[in-house]
């Protein structure tokens, strides 16, 4: 058996940093040569990542070919409001309504093996392949790995095999959005070159081993690396007046892209000749240059209040330090739950004596915060500072829009908004860095790609429907994701048309999407409980 | 589900936590039992926590709700031990 797709995530990939690092430079080679070749022998577009392009929804809009609306995951963290709390808990893969790509693939007998990919675990009941999850502590990787003797045939089988480099370290990835010290920096830089090789050598192995129909493997060090160290990447901020240690972590960063060629040209081989290549990126990058403190801004105009504790108490550092919003819930209409979110949500009482406005308030409610929002300018320019709001209406139609905020934000600067308690509500960095962009990446190569071709942007949610097209299998019915044929060549597609077939499994079993039972809610306040112990 | 002992559930919430802590590297004086605490003993963190009740709710492919357990006086508690855990199975089973 031989792997027909070959699908490579890369968390954060974006053209404005790959175009530089494929260009030879005074004849030099450049620092991704096997990139190069597949600009040169592959098609590649824009690839529009979700209305929020944050990490949880945007991978699982590529894993299930649906838009957030309808699958639901809308941020790491997922809140529920419970009479005058609102406690926060982590989303995993049951939270999400929508079959992924990979267990339609084995449930149509295809052999799949996914590795590194966010909100995989706990693996589907129905997924028969390989699966390590990505974004899962050490200690749990061995209970969520698939199949069940997978994690200790690899430990057996790939002497290197060092769980606790490989997994998610939340110690060091909450350390990672705070500012760093130049030697926490570097050093930070430093732990992904190992982590990312743990992550090639289980590909490499699976294709060597299983050759998988479907292989697929996710690098997230991209996005790591660039949110710490977008001032030595983005060629806009390089000049020649650089410091030592600015030309040291520039090498460093190059570094750790060579490495990274050096993994795709490897997989790429190791799947052969035959093989169909695929790589995305979740979402682009780009310069944040500026906090903006929304919480801040919300408590000024009225509608939020910040809860109040004793000062200097162990309590409130803990909570002022966590990354949650921690407010007077009974005073608070409209709030910011989380940075990464942008997100307002309004709260609205669900029964006679709850906190949050009337229903019938919230209309009036939300049009009155629009046009607060819009007013944030920058006081020397008069811009506005939120360039962007979007009605959750406009922006995550479907069945799980109720879980979504009632307004997302867009800043001017693509950053993510602050919602620490502090002043002014802007402020400009000392130091540039790096934020998500809605523009991401999408490439094709390999036999039936059209060579050397730009085509039109294509959304996130085409790529799972591309993957499943590529493996010779239908694309479900309800995916909304579509085939881009222009990446194929006319032959390919005559051979291969595309062709829609029966709907997709779905997570959500009749009804459940409207309510939970006791049980689940009760389970869900436990979990929201022990996740504000963990503050 | 049919009704379980007490003995059989508490059998298998301890193999889950073996299960659980199998690499953690955990230098144990004793092995787990129903007097082994997750936290004082077994150095689980929140997140581990939250992992054991996916797992238990795995186990007996049901959604279980763990609030009554780890909720006391409108707190949470400080730590639990796995007899705690299996009462409480116990009763929701």
């Amino acid at each position: 058996m031989t792997t027909r797709t070959l699908f490579i995530g890369l968390d954060g990939a974006t053209f404005s940093i790959l175009d530089e690092l494929t260009k030879g430079d005074d004849g030099r080679q450049p620092v991704m040569p096997f990139l190069a070749e597949i600009y040169k022998n592959g098609a590649r577009c824009i690839l529009q990542s979700t209305p929020n392009p944050l990490t949880p929804p945007a991978w699982v809009s590529l894993m299930t070919g649906r838009t957030v609306g309808n699958h639901g995951i809308y941020d790491f963290i997922r809140a529920e409001e419970h009479g005058d709390d609102v406690f926060f808990t982590l989303y995993d893969s049951r939270d999400s309504n929508c079959e992924s790509i990979w267990s339609i693939a084995t449930r149509q007998g295809k052999k799949a093996a996914a590795l590194n990919f966010p909100f995989t675990a706990p693996p589907a009941k129905d997924f028969t392949g390989f699966m390590v999850p990505g974004f899962i502590p050490w200690r749990h990787l061995r209970r969520n790995t698939s199949p069940k003797d997978f994690y200790d045939r690899i430990k057996a089988d790939l002497p290197d095999f060092d769980p606790k480099k490989l997994a998610w370290d939340f110690e060091q990835e909450k350390e990672a959005v705070n500012k760093l010290t130049d030697e926490d920096r570097e050093n930070w830089v430093r732990y992904h070159l190992p982590r990312e090789k743990q992550w090639f050598r289980i590909a490499d192995y699976l294709l060597r081993e299983e050759a998988p129909d479907l292989m697929a493997v996710m690098f997230d060090g991209v996005d790591k690396l660039q949110h710490q160290a977008w001032l030595f990447l983005a060629s806009e901020l390089q000049n020649d007046e650089t410091s030592e240690y600015h030309q040291r972590m520039r090498k460093l960063c190059l570094d750790y892209f060579r490495q990274l060629d050096g993994f795709l040209e490897s997989l790429v081989n190791s799947a052969g000749k035959q093989t169909q290549v695929f790589l995305a990126s979740d979402h682009g990058f780009t310069t944040t240059y500026e906090v903006v403190r929304i919480n801040t801004y919300l408590h000024e105009k009225g509608y939020l209040h910040w809860k109040e504790g004793v000062v200097d108490s162990e309590e409130t550092k803990r909570r002022d330090a966590s990354m949650f919003a921690n407010l007077d819930w009974k005073r608070t209409v409209a709030y910011c739950r989380t940075p990464s979110s942008n997100g307002i949500t309004i709260r609205v009482a669900g029964s006679e004596g709850e906190t949050g406005i009337k229903p019938e308030d919230y209309e009036s409610l939300r049009e009155k915060i629009i046009r607060d929002l819009e007013e944030l300018r920058d006081p020397e320019t008069g811009e506005r500072v939120i360039t962007e709001i979007h009605k959750r209406e406009d922006v995550f139609p479907g069945r799980a829009m109720k879980d979504a905020p009632d307004l997302l934000l867009v800043l001017r600067d693509f950053g993510f908004v602050s919602i620490k308690n502090k002043q002014p509500v802007v402020l400009a960095r000392d130091e540039v860095a790096g934020t998500h962009h809605p523009d991401g990446v999408f490439f094709a190569y390999g036999p039936g790609i059209k060579p050397d071709t730009r085509t039109k942007k294509c959304n996130i949610i085409d790529v799972g429907a591309t993957l499943l097209y590529s493996l010779g299998l239908k694309v479900p019915g309800d995916m909304e994701g579509q085939v881009p044929k222009d990446m194929f060549t006319e032959q390919y597609l005559k051979e291969n048309p595309v062709v829609v077939g029966d709907v997709t499994q779905s997570n959500i079993k009749d009804n459940d999407s409207e309510s939970m039972d006791d049980d689940e809610k009760n389970k869900l306040m436990a979990q929201l409980q022990m996740l504000g112990y963990m503050e | 589900m049919s009704v379980s002992s007490k003995e059989t559930i508490k059998k298998i919430i301890i193999e889950i936590v073996e299960d659980l802590i199998q690499d953690w590297g955990l230098d144990l004086d004793e092995s787990v039992s129903e007097k082994t605490t997750l936290v004082k003993d077994l150095e689980f963190a929140s997140v581990d926590i939250i992992q054991l009740c996916v797992a238990i709710e795995q186990h007996f492919d049901r959604k279980i709700g763990f609030q009554d357990l780890l909720m006391e006086d409108g707190c949470y508690v400080s730590d639990l031990s796995i007899s705690q855990i299996t009462d409480f199975i116990k009763d929701k089973i």
